[in-house]
Order: C-alpha cells, then structure tokens, then sequence
C-alpha cells in the first residue's frame, strides 16, 4: 500500500509565504483563498526571544472528522491516504468546516464548494505526486512521500527527527512536524 | 512560441526556460504555459539562485501578465496632471524634439537615465544615455548597495565578495537577513549549515526572519554596527588573534590602524551599541579561534548599504576583520569569486558611443563606485536648475530612492520627463511621457553573466505572447528613441543577434542556453590563491591610500575609524528603521492581488515597536498609532514585540503606495522615505535612509 505524508521542519521555516503562492497557482485558486496558513510565535522577553512560524494545512488525517461527519460522502480518503472532496457530491453544508480541528478547509467563495489541501494529487503527468509546497520551498522544510515505505525519505525523516503531529491526542494526522 | 518550447506528450502545457524578474536575483524558472497562457513557475534546479526553487515574490509577480492595472498604451501628462493616450510615433517625436533641444541649449550633462538594472537595461539604458553623449547612467544603489561597494572597494579593491557560509563554523551577519531579502540557494544554504552545527550569530536592531537560524542574536542600537566591529578588531589585535603571516604579506597599514583600534575596547561600545563589553569580547574571541572559518558575512543592503553616516567605514571595517582573520579566499572565509564577461564584439555591427563628460556627482562623492552613480545627484541638480531630462527604466525612484517631495520637485523643474514601465508607479506619475513595456515574460533578453563559485549564463526568453498589443520590448523601446533622438546608428541590431554575439564571444550555444536556462562557463573556483588586490598597493589596505590621495573629503579619513550616525534618538524619540519583507520586492509587488493579500491577511503592514516601549506609551498589539515628524505623518498599525531594539521603530518599506491605479497597494501601510530628509552621505553619496527620527503616539485601539 501507499500512505502519503508529510514532514515540516518549523527550524528551517522562514515563513516567506513561497508555497502559499505556489498553492495557490499550482491549483488555480483565487487570490484571497489558500489551502496553507500560518501560526506565528514569540516566547520569550527581550533581548532572549524565539520566534517560530508554524504552516498549517489537511493534515490528512486517518480518521478524518471531516470524513465522518460529511452527510453525502463527499469526503472520503483514497486508497493513497489522502483525503479528497467530490465536488459532484459537496452540497456546501461546512460541516466538515466545523469539524476539521486544524481549521484547513476553506469554502471558495466563487463556487461554494469546500476544499483543502490534496496534496497536489492532480499532478502534472499521472505518476507520484509532487505538492508544489514541497516543490517549491526555498530552505527545504517540506519532505513529502510514503508512510508505508521505510526507506522513504519522510519515513527516514520522521524517524531520525523524532517527529510527531502539531497536536497530540486530536487525531491520527500525517503531517509530522520538527520544532 | 511552441517552437522554442519543449511540448510533453499528453500533459497539455509547454515548458519555456527564463528568468524571473521579481527582484535583482533574476533566477532561473521553468515556465509552464497551457493554451497559451502562463499556468505556474518552478525553479530552474541549473540556476545558481534559484537551485529548483521559487520564492513567494516569483510565483506572485508573474501574475503582472494578467493584472487588470498594467499599463497598455503610451501616455502623455495633461496641463492638469491627467493622462492622455499618445501613439507611440507622436511620443517618440516629441520625446526627440525635447532631447535635441536639451542637448543644443544645456549640452549632454543635463540629461540622465536611472533604473533597477536588469540584463536588457544593463545594456540598452546605458548604451541609450551614451549615444546622447551623456555619462549620467544611475541605478537604484544610492538607496541599496553603495555604501557596501564603495568601502570594500577602499580595503580590497572589489565591490564585494561571499562568505563561504557552508564550509564554515561561526558565520555573523551584520544586519542582513536572508529569511526576508531572499535569494532562494542562500537562505537554503544557510539552513542546512545552521543544522549542521555553524553557529549563526544575527547583529541586528530586529530579531529578523532568519532568527529561526541564529544561535545568538544582538539588537545593536541602529546605526552602531561600526563600534561593535571596531570592538572585535580592538580584541582580536590586542590578543593577538590575527592571522599574522596574512596581514605581514597580503597587507598594508596594519601598524598604523592598530593604534587607531586602541581607542575602541569594548568598553567603549558598550555605551554606544547597547551590547554588553563581555559579550562583543567573547564573539571576538570566537572569531579569532574560528578563523579562517570564522567570517564577517558580506551584507547587502540590510545595515550598512546606504543607511547612516557611518556606512562606508562600516564597510570597511568588516573587510578588515576578515583579513584580520585571515579569511581571504579561505574554505569557510571570505571569497572574491570571478564573474565572467562576454568577449570583444564587432564594432561595425554594435559601434561603442563616443565617451561624454565625467558622469555627475562622481567629484563631489569621490569616494563612490562610479559605475551605477549615485542618483541623488540627479535630484540635487533637477532642484538647482542644471538637470533638464531624466529617463525612468523599471524604476520606482519617487517613491523609494529619496525623500519623494524632493524627487517630485526636482522633476517639476525638468524639461523632459520619461518613464518606461509595465505599471502606473509614483514614478510614472510624475513624468511627462509614460511607455508601457511589455513584460519579462513577453519578451526576450539578454544573457546575463553571473560569478561564483561556479561562474554562469543565464537567459531570458519569452514565455508567452503579448498580452497587450501596444506594449513593447525595451530593446525596441531604447532602438525607436534613439532613432527619434538622432542616434539611431548606435541601435541596429535586434537583442537576439546581440545576444548570439555575446554568447558566440564565449562560446556558448544559444540554442542550448534557450534549451537549459543556464549554461556553466569556465572553471570552478580555487580556493587559497590569494585575491589580486584592485588596490593603489596592490594590498588588502587598513589604510586606503585612495582616500589619502583624494582631496576635499568631508568626512572619511584613510584609517577605519569611529563615526557618529547623523542623529541620535532621544528619551520621547525612535529611530525610523525600515526592511523587506519576503513577499515583496521594494515597491514594485505591491500591485500584485496574491501578494497584498498576504500582506492585508497577517496584517504585515504594521509598524514594529519594542514591547517595554509600547507599553510606556500605552500602546498596544495591533493599536492604530501615529508616526510623526517635521516631514511626514501618518497613521499605522502597530506590532507590539519582544522582537526589536527598544530605540527603533520598524516598518517594511514597501508600503504607502500612492498611485491610484495600483489598486492593491493603494493607501496599505506607510511610505518610509517620506520621513526620510533628503540627505547625501558625505564622500560617498548614499541616501542615509535610518537617519530619520519619529515621535510615536496611540490614536486608537
């Protein structure tokens, strides 16, 4: 099986907003719209200060509330892990809006349909995915690959970072973060 | 346009190698265009920029192609300040008669053009003032980089050079900050050495966006960077943590400016940087047990490329410590890397104009590099009568390269006024005739030479077709004026047999550049040979004897010594610092929807201010306050933080648009040169652009 995931590294995040933009053309989205936002944080008093910028976007959860709650069945998980929307099926209700705990879906207000992050799955050629976050970002803070594939980079990644989901307990993500 | 792409089978899009134009980095993207029309960029992975990747500005200012607020047709002021449409034959005609009467009654020295160079403006802007028999080229530098290149070429003889960051252990940047001035391949670089154990230390008033990297940061007092240098070089002598082979043969002046550093201990800078004496020994004493691979990192604009009465020596003293350490064209050090050049052309098909008077304000700023100028003079002389015609190319000057009321007055008084852009700038809207160019990636250009480790060409090539038939290229643009102004003989060629000329001198292929993007040329660098020192000594000089021999300086003397910013911020008073941000470049992106909404969504727009001084004023995150001084006033946003030293109050500067027709960024933000004095660095001819004090006061939560 295939079980697509990411990993960010928030300390190599600069938070130059490339692969917001780079979403956003990738997938023709509207200007005001994004798939990816962004959580700043400052500890500490001056001069000893640390500032983090954390993106968030689908976490592609394995037991995905938006899923759950979805009444049509228009969100589901393919059988590569990623969570998708039929738009054919999505009759705007923002259930899955209410639900999603990472507050990554957003409603194109053009159309009213729901979407999200999917990483990139629509890609260029019809081979593996290649999100243009990843693709595009400038300090290499994004890995993206196979979950079920131990010698994948993001597996390897994962492991030897120590990395886990930006929240414990929540639900079963597949965005791994390094902070 | 399909014949020069590369078609994939069955994906329905084509892909072009070009260059991006979002700033001066210019790196290599692969276009991707569907039915036509621009779908995305990535980067070139052969671009020594870009390395594969594309920045949020790349991505954004691509959607210029389709922006409902470009210019498509030329225009010509109204007694009223309205624009009228002008055919581009009326306006070449009557741009020519101006130039012709200019040049009979005032001769060529009153004509000048000014621009943000790119490859074709390189060229043609300076190829364009020549032929008119004018030396008046400008670019934007007094307001970036002049200060920077004008004092290293004082020490080394260079205009600047690259620490060698991932081969080294303690890299200190003096306020430049690679997470919001990008170039893609460096912030990467600076990533993967900060998690392989260098240690980043961030000199700057604000703990900037590359902070996520630093291991130690110092919010010096702005405009104090020099004390703290000369604090560390007053360590490093007086311990004798100096490479002392390289200073006896590579030097001079070593012994005379090692008196000169006895008045700068640490306990001296302490009281003027704000960074306690301990702390600025230890980072000395790190250095010199680092070197070679401890290194002054070479800044750019960031702290002391035109900003204080200070810059230049600041320059200066970073090129000394790193000879100091010994840092020279040493692994993990300090590197003057070789940037090829095209070869010798044909002078019958591209005839070199005849060479006009010295360029203005090159005897009154002795001191400065004189290839771009400083084009303050260009203000000064339009105020005083003597500047009778200017030419803008991809320039934003009124807004963003002095006080705008000075530039708008100069202009008032000039008898020709001319501005070539894609968009209805501040600029644009002072000038008399206003050209729309077409768009990078509408257009083809010339190749352009890069240096490094590994030296380069680079192209540009057009993407798609014109969106906007009345636009034109710049090449076309400059050869059809030309031909107005009587000077057509210097102009024709097009810009793709120059550009197969300049390639065919170094024999490169255009066919495999426009195949590639990038093409390598000659031989990777060597490090430890010792640079060849473009010096009067022939020597790394401590003690510039260009300075000594030049008369009529009014500030610089040819020891790096101390030297008081022009003002100081009081107890009721901040310092106007300003900086980019990552989505934006100068003011030239504000026009673009993605990016402003960036900027509207996390309200980037606001002005920083010290956490403990806000409070003092009452003021809190996200308070509208009113910045003022005798100059400007306006309100704002604020950003209460722990993030900036308490005597400065920060603001991105590309801000405050005024133009009505460059709807996203109208009215967003403050403009920073609006509070900036008109002012010249003595010497040198930088803008001074932090010599600006503001008082600060809540007006609304």
């Amino acid at each position: 099986m295939t079980r697509y995931a990411m990993l960010i590294h928030t300390t190599r995040c600069v938070g130059c907003f490339a692969c917001r933009v780079a979403c956003q053309t990738q997938n023709s989205l509207p200007a005001s719209d994004s798939f990816i936002r962004y959580e700043e944080q400052e500890s500490g008093s001056y001069p000893v200060v640390y500032a983090e910028q954390v993106p968030l976007q689908c976490q592609h959860c394995e037991d995905a509330p938006c899923v759950s709650v979805c009444p049509t069945g228009a969100s589901y998980i393919n059988n590569e892990g990623i969570v998708l929307v039929n738009q054919e099926r999505c009759i705007g209700c923002k259930y899955c809006m209410t639900a999603c705990p990472y507050n990554a879906r957003i409603q194109d207000h053009r159309t009213g349909e729901v979407e999200k992050c999917r990483f990139c799955v629509w890609h260029d050629d019809g081979s593996v995915p290649e999100p243009a976050c990843v693709d595009t970002c400038v300090t290499g803070a994004r890995i993206f690959g196979d979950l079920d594939d131990p010698t994948s980079e993001v597996s390897q990644a994962i492991v030897s970072h120590n990395a886990k989901p930006i929240a414990a307990g929540l639900t079963r993500a597949k965005i791994y973060y390094v902070r | 346009m399909t014949s020069r792409a590369h078609a994939k089978e069955g994906t329905g899009y084509v892909t072009v190698a070009t260059s991006c134009n979002a700033c001066t980095n210019k790196c290599g993207v692969i276009a991707y265009v569907k039915d036509g029309r621009l779908w995305k960029l990535k980067g070139n992975a052969a671009h020594p920029y870009s390395k594969g990747t594309v920045c949020a500005r790349g991505h954004g200012y691509a959607q210029i192609l389709y922006s409902a607020d470009r210019l498509t047709e030329p225009l010509k002021r109204n007694r009223d300040g309205s624009y009228s449409a002008i055919s581009w034959e009326n306006a070449y005609r009557e741009i020519g008669e101006r130039v012709r009467a200019i040049l009979a009654k005032d001769g060529p020295e009153a004509l000048a053009i000014v621009e943000d160079p790119r490859p074709n403006g390189k060229y043609y802007s300076k190829r364009f003032i020549n032929a008119l028999g004018s030396n008046n080229y400008y670019t934007h530098n007094a307001t970036c980089n002049l200060s920077l290149s004008s004092g290293y070429q004082a020490t080394f003889g260079g205009t600047n050079f690259s620490a060698d960051i991932a081969s080294s252990k303690l890299v200190v940047f003096i306020g430049r900050s690679y997470g919001d001035g990008m170039r893609p391949s460096s912030a990467a670089t600076l990533a993967r050495a900060a998690e392989s154990g260098v240690k980043i230390v961030l000199v700057d008033p604000r703990l900037n966006n590359t902070g996520i990297f630093a291991s130690q940061w110092l919010p010096v007092n702005p405009g104090t960077d020099l004390a703290l240098l000369l604090a560390i070089a007053n360590v490093l002598v007086a311990e004798g943590l100096y490479d002392k082979t390289f200073v006896a043969e590579q030097t001079t002046g070593f012994d005379e400016w090692a008196v000169e550093l006895a008045k700068y201990p640490p306990e001296w800078a302490e009281g003027i940087t704000g960074i306690p004496a301990d702390t600025m020994t230890a980072l000395a004493r790190e250095l010199g047990a680092a070197g070679p691979k401890g290194v002054i990192e070479q800044g750019w604009r960031g702290a002391f490329g035109c900003q204080y009465r200070n810059s230049f020596n600041t320059a200066r003293a970073i090129a000394a410590i790193n000879a100091l350490l010994g840092n020279w064209n040493r692994k993990g050090g300090a590197l003057i890397t070789h940037t090829p050049k095209a070869g010798a052309l044909d002078a019958g098909k591209f005839p070199t104009p005849v060479q006009g008077p010295q360029k203005a304000g090159v005897t009154e700023y002795p001191l400065q590099t004189q290839d771009n100028g400083t084009n303050l003079i260009v203000v000064k002389q339009g105020i005083e009568g003597k500047m009778k015609g200017v030419f803008f190319y991809n320039s934003n000057a009124v807004k963003a390269y002095a006080n705008p009321r000075d530039w708008k007055d100069a202009l008032a008084k000039m008898e020709l006024t001319v501005c070539i852009d894609v968009q209805m700038s501040e600029t644009a809207h002072q000038c008399d005739y206003v050209l729309p160019e077409c768009s990078y990636l509408e257009r083809d250009e010339l190749p352009e030479f890069l240096g490094g480790k590994q030296g380069c060409v680079a192209g540009r090539f057009k993407a798609v077709e014109k969106v906007h038939p009345e636009t034109r290229a710049s090449d076309v643009i400059y050869a059809e004026l030309a031909e107005a102004c009587g000077v057509g003989e210097y102009f024709r060629f097009s810009c793709e047999e120059l550009a197969r000329a300049q390639l065919e001198s170094v024999s490169v292929s255009y066919d495999e550049l426009r195949e590639k993007g990038v093409v390598n040329l000659g031989e990777p660098f060597a490090y430890d040979e010792p640079p060849t020192w473009k010096t009067p000594s022939g020597k790394f000089e401590f003690v510039s004897q260009k300075i000594a021999a030049t008369e009529g300086l009014k500030l610089y003397t040819p020891l790096i010594t101390w030297v008081e910013p022009k003002v100081s911020p009081g107890a009721d008073t901040f310092r106007l610092i300003g900086g980019k941000q990552s989505i934006h470049s100068h003011t030239m992106t504000t026009s673009i929807e993605s990016l402003m909404n960036i900027t509207r969504e996390y309200a980037l727009e606001r002005a920083w201010i010290n956490a403990a001084r806000a409070a003092e004023l009452g003021i809190a995150d996200g308070d509208t306050i009113e910045v003022r001084n005798e100059l400007f006033t306006a309100t704002v946003r604020a950003r209460v933080t722990e993030r900036l030293n308490p005597t400065a109050l920060w603001i991105p500067t590309h801000y405050g648009g005024s133009s009505p027709e460059l709807r996203q960024g109208f009215g967003v933000g403050i403009p920073h040169m609006e509070y900036v004095p008109f002012d010249i660095e003595p010497d040198v001819g930088s803008a001074m652009t932090h010599e600006a004090l503001v008082t600060i006061r809540k007006v609304s939560a």
